[in-house]
């Protein structure tokens, strides 16, 4: 039963997903939300993993995805789902290819997909800064924000003004600034 | 590694230079359609080519030889990962990689904002998207209500535009 759910729910990102890589990640957390396969943390490691493995990111996060759910079948179970819906699609517009790409509703509907599908992403964005980093818990305000987390993000929002956008860099800050608060809880630094 | 527009020049490498099978023009033409259908761009740019070259069967083909390394990879890393799921550096080093993560989302809109956000109806359809979004309603439904949405709006001014 669960393979069933599994292939239903990536056989969606397949249909509706645009963009490849990020843009299937807002799938996978309303996937979290609803069955609870995996959890937003889970979901965060699969992604940085995913990231530097070789392959499509978006690829690689539906197998991560379907292994964390159930095990191998469930790794090829969601990697299959997630590209049947591409292959079908692929075979039917080969022939039209050219006349496809110029009509008026494919063009129509990319032209709102677009901005639709960086909503999404930026959702997500602000569902994991409210995970991580401002969590509304207290009625004081400095009680929600998690300080150690709110300084890595305000460090890594400077840098990315200064560097051009390659994920591994700031995947590999994130680690080592992780390392560093790890002796820190060693060496007790913060209490 | 990364996905995406990685795979335009290890095609141009691996199928136009050193086996002569398509032209670079076709590569071209080949990632900008898998970009116009849904799905991950790299897995549609593979069925595309693999359909050209040899029908249905090339293009799972393609698909099996582009997804079998990193298949391979995600089940190795993923079983080494739960055994190591509860270890504390692990957790730490985690820690600092989901902030980099949550920075990774804005960035990635960033980068698309240009081409994504072109006019008064874009912009007007990211914010309520977002909003929609953020209180949890479900991608698919929010991306066939854009679509909708994406449609009409071009009818209409097109429409407009005819009576002119």
């Amino acid at each position: 039963m669960i393979y069933l759910l599994l292939f239903v729910e990536f056989f969606k990102i397949g249909i509706f997903s645009f963009g490849g890589g990020y843009a299937t990640m807002p799938f996978l957390y309303h996937i979290s939300d609803t069955y609870h396969w995996f959890s937003y943390e889970e979901l965060s490691r699969m992604l940085a993993i995913s990231s530097i493995t070789p392959g499509p990111v978006g690829l690689n996060v539906a197998t991560f995805a379907g292994f964390k759910t159930s095990g191998i079948l469930g790794s090829i179970d969601a990697t299959l789902a997630i590209m049947i819906p591409s292959f079908i699609i692929v075979i039917l517009i080969s022939k039209i290819l050219k006349k496809f790409k110029d009509n008026f509703y494919t063009k129509a509907i990319l032209y709102a997909l677009r901005p639709a599908a960086a909503a999404m992403i930026a959702a997500v964005g602000v569902r994991l800064f409210k995970t991580y980093i401002f969590s509304i818990k207290n009625v004081s305000i400095f009680d929600s924000i998690d300080i150690k987390a709110f300084m890595l993000f305000i460090l890594l929002v400077l840098i990315s003004l200064k560097l051009k956008k390659d994920p591994l860099v700031y995947l590999l800050i994130g680690a080592f600034f992780g390392i560093i608060l790890h002796f820190g809880h060693i060496l007790n630094l913060f209490a | 590694m990364g996905g995406g527009y990685v795979i335009v020049p290890l095609l141009n490498s691996e199928l136009v230079e050193k086996n002569n099978w398509i032209t670079k023009e076709d590569v071209v033409d080949f990632y900008a359609m898998g970009q116009c259908v849904p799905g991950i761009i790299a897995v549609n740019t593979t069925l595309f080519i693999g359909y050209k070259l040899r029908g249905k069967t090339g293009a799972l083909t393609a698909f099996f030889g582009l997804i079998l390394p990193p298949f391979l990879a995600i089940i190795f890393l993923a079983s080494i990962l739960m055994k190591f799921s509860d270890n504390v550096i692990m957790n730490d080093i985690f820690w600092g990689v989901n902030i980099a993560i949550v920075i990774l989302m804005f960035l990635t809109v960033k980068e698309v904002w240009n081409t994504s956000i072109v006019d008064k109806f874009t912009l007007f359809l990211f914010s309520f998207i977002l909003i929609l979004s953020v209180v949890g309603v479900s991608p698919s439904i929010s991306i066939v209500l854009a679509g909708i949405l994406g449609i009409i709006y071009n009818l209409i001014k097109k429409i407009k535009e005819d009576r002119l």
